[in-house]
């Protein structure tokens, strides 16, 4: 089952992953600029006029998740492309499209001044109190609805490949092997298991997403055609929730394969396992419920629901995959580098992000929090110290596999100072919302300011670790492919 | 206060994580033989799990006891004053702001246009309720001020570039 398919083309297959990785990344440290920015005039320190600032907090959400989804469908691809044979053309139309409705999501937010933020709630997009256009919103629209389309086409063929393979997304699941009908040695391999559960998962959030989509490009073209606000608000959290989650499902295939690697130790499928990762699949689907805590009208059962299984979600995490990794770590003898030690920290910032995610996720906390920063303090641990930190891993993983790039003790520095700068901006954003500063606010009062300013200090850091992190991956893209493999255990053979 | 009961939770957890990932970081270097550690460590999983899953359930019970959901029991002759809300961007419309202390108050919230959030926030500028302003349904917040003092209503959903400056004040007497 570990058999390697698709070697042929190593080199292309690189390239065209790296490409996916560079354009993630360098939208990335943009999108940083643009969130100590928006910090730096909420901590008065700069003043921002009102719709530019909305302007950037549209495109640093947007911006964030679309280049994080696209940076960790490139390193899911890589990995599942290992064991089933994935189509590199669907993949280049992939990464057309997302380019292209990244660009008309930045003309629609930066020319035509569209700051209905990522949520695009309706009606806002159509009743934008004159602050934006038709023109506007219809480019932010389609651009997403493009983009989705990409990432339908990707998720398409990845379902398509691994139904091939192993004749069902359960197997691919490993259903047969939970259910004692298969050895847990022949279980699929976990790149396959967790890309069958993010298949499933994203499918599932684009169709909600494209729903959505389509009935706000309706209501704004006609704003007679109207649709029930609650439907609308239900699809958008389905979709975002599940999307924004997606990506450290795709992105965590690293850490599974890299840690293996590493400490020479083998890191089994059993049933525990693949119990974990289809529960994971049914909680990521229904939870996004927890994001409506605050709507009183929506029915009770399903804000209970919102609670008890978002609780029941960090199981998985908690009690397989970051047990597993530490398993796996401890008194293992492993040299660290730059893609063992970002592996590992993005272990910790995923596990660490649960507690406050838990925490807001209890309804009569949620009652004094919901909407106040915690929710980007949980989230930008989630995704600054988790997910994203996974991409990098991957970046230097590639780096040292297909290239003669070495990393320097400036990588390392970076690495320390993107870690503690990226848990500076956590923490503030946490004590901000334990202190009732409400998010998505272009200014702040006096007593709410202070940890504004301190977050923007950090994430000058934090780009600044980035940078140097694109910087040796743009080295790695000049150099790539001098080494001709991409096995790691050819290298060090 | 539920702030601070959040905040030192996940602080104390969080560093429990911090220090389990620091320790395993720290004896990584050491090498030892992998079937003893997951013999142990397996065996060490059942316990944390269990420990884990009942915390979880304990905790996630008893914080479901008494939701913002439910209607208050009133007492006899203890009618709520009910209090029409709207909101429009970027203001309130209240048929009342206000309130004594001991008065139980039903804000019966609603929106005009787009979805915005109802937060009311004390002299101190903590958040003390809340709930979503929709178009086209009305959700309840259930409150009884025990303090006199200016209360400031904000919204607390994105509603449009005016946002921030969608805030009201209400005032409650001894």
């Amino acid at each position: 089952m570990g058999a390697f398919v698709g070697m042929n083309n190593l080199k292309s297959t690189n390239k065209t992953v790296a490409t996916s990785l560079t354009i993630g990344g360098v939208i990335i440290a943009v999108m940083m600029i643009f969130g100590i920015l928006m910090l730096l005039a909420q901590g008065g320190v700069i003043d921002v006029p009102d719709a530019m600032f909305y302007q950037f907090l549209t495109i640093h959400g947007t911006g964030m998740i679309g280049a994080a989804a696209l940076a960790a469908a490139g390193v899911m691809w890589y990995f599942l492309n290992q064991y089933v044979e994935l189509s590199r053309s669907i993949f280049n139309w992939f990464l057309g499209l997302v380019i292209i409705g990244v660009i008309l999501v930045v003309i629609g937010v930066f020319s035509f001044e569209f700051a209905g933020a990522w949520t695009f709630l309706y009606p806002l997009p159509t009743i934008s109190a004159s602050a934006w256009g038709t023109i506007g919103a219809l480019l932010y629209l389609f651009g997403m609805l493009i983009l989705g389309t990409g990432f339908l086409l990707l998720y398409m063929d990845t379902g398509r490949a691994i139904i091939k393979k192993y004749g069902s997304l359960g197997k691919g699941l490993g259903w047969d092997v939970i259910s004692g009908k298969k050895k847990e040695e022949d279980a699929p391999p976990k790149a396959v298991v967790a890309s069958t559960m993010v298949t499933i998962v994203n499918t599932t959030a684009i169709l909600a997403g494209a729903a959505v989509l389509i009935m706000n490009i309706i209501n704004v073209i006609n704003p007679s055609f109207t649709f029930d606000p609650m439907l609308a608000k239900n699809l958008t959290y389905a979709f975002g929730h599940i999307f924004a989650n997606a990506i450290i499902y795709m992105a965590v295939i690293v850490v599974y394969e890299l840690l293996p690697k590493y400490t020479n130790r083998k890191w089994v499928v059993n049933r525990v396992f693949l119990i974990a990762w289809t529960m994971s699949t049914a909680f990521t689907l229904v939870i996004y419920t927890h994001h409506m805590l605050m709507d009183f009208a929506m029915p009770k059962w399903m804000l209970i629901m919102g609670q008890a299984l978002s609780y029941a979600n960090g199981l998985p995490v908690l009690v397989v995959t970051a047990y597993g990794a530490l398993m796996i770590v401890h008194k293992s003898g492993i040299k660290w580098d730059m893609g063992s030690g970002l592996a590992f920290l993005s272990m910790f910032g995923w596990t660490v992000g649960v507690v406050p995610a838990i925490v807001d996720a209890t309804i009569v906390v949620n009652h004094v929090m919901h909407n106040t920063k915690w929710v980007p303090g949980h989230f930008h641990m989630y995704m600054g110290l988790g997910a994203v930190v996974m991409l990098f891993s991957f970046m230097y993983y590639l780096a040292k596999v297909d290239s003669t790039v070495k990393e320097s003790k400036i990588d390392r520095i970076a690495l320390w100072c993107y870690a503690l700068a990226m848990i500076s901006i956590s923490v503030q954003f946490l004590v901000s919302g334990a202190l009732s500063t409400p998010r998505r606010w272009a200014i702040h009062y006096p007593g709410w300011m202070t940890p504004a300013v301190f977050g923007a200090i950090a994430g000058v850091f934090l780009v600044i670790a980035t940078t140097i992190f694109i910087i040796h991956f743009v080295r790695y893209m000049k150099n790539r492919g001098k080494l001709g493999s991409d096995k790691y255990e050819q290298k060090t053979a | 206060m539920v702030q601070t009961a959040a905040w030192v939770t996940s602080l104390v957890f969080m560093s429990l994580v911090f220090i389990v990932f620091g320790v395993v970081a720290w004896k990584s270097r050491v090498k030892s033989d992998y079937e003893h550690i997951k013999k142990k460590w397996y065996k060490a999983r059942i316990f944390y799990a269990t420990t884990l899953v009942t915390i979880l359930l304990v905790v996630c019970i008893y914080t479901l006891r008494e939701l913002p959901y439910d209607l208050p029991i009133y007492g006899e002759a203890q009618d709520p004053t009910i209090v029409d809300v709207e909101a429009v961007q970027f203001g309130w419309l209240m048929s009342e702001t206000e309130f004594k202390v001991g008065e139980p108050v039903e804000f019966h919230v609603t929106s005009k246009d787009v979805n915005h959030g109802f937060g009311i926030y004390d002299e101190d500028l903590t958040i003390i309720a809340q709930t979503q302003a929709m178009p086209e349904y009305t959700n309840n917040v259930y409150i009884t001020f025990t303090k006199p003092g200016t209360y400031k209503i904000l919204c607390l959903e994105y509603c449009g570039t005016a946002h921030h400056y969608m805030v009201t004040e209400i005032t409650v007497t001894e």
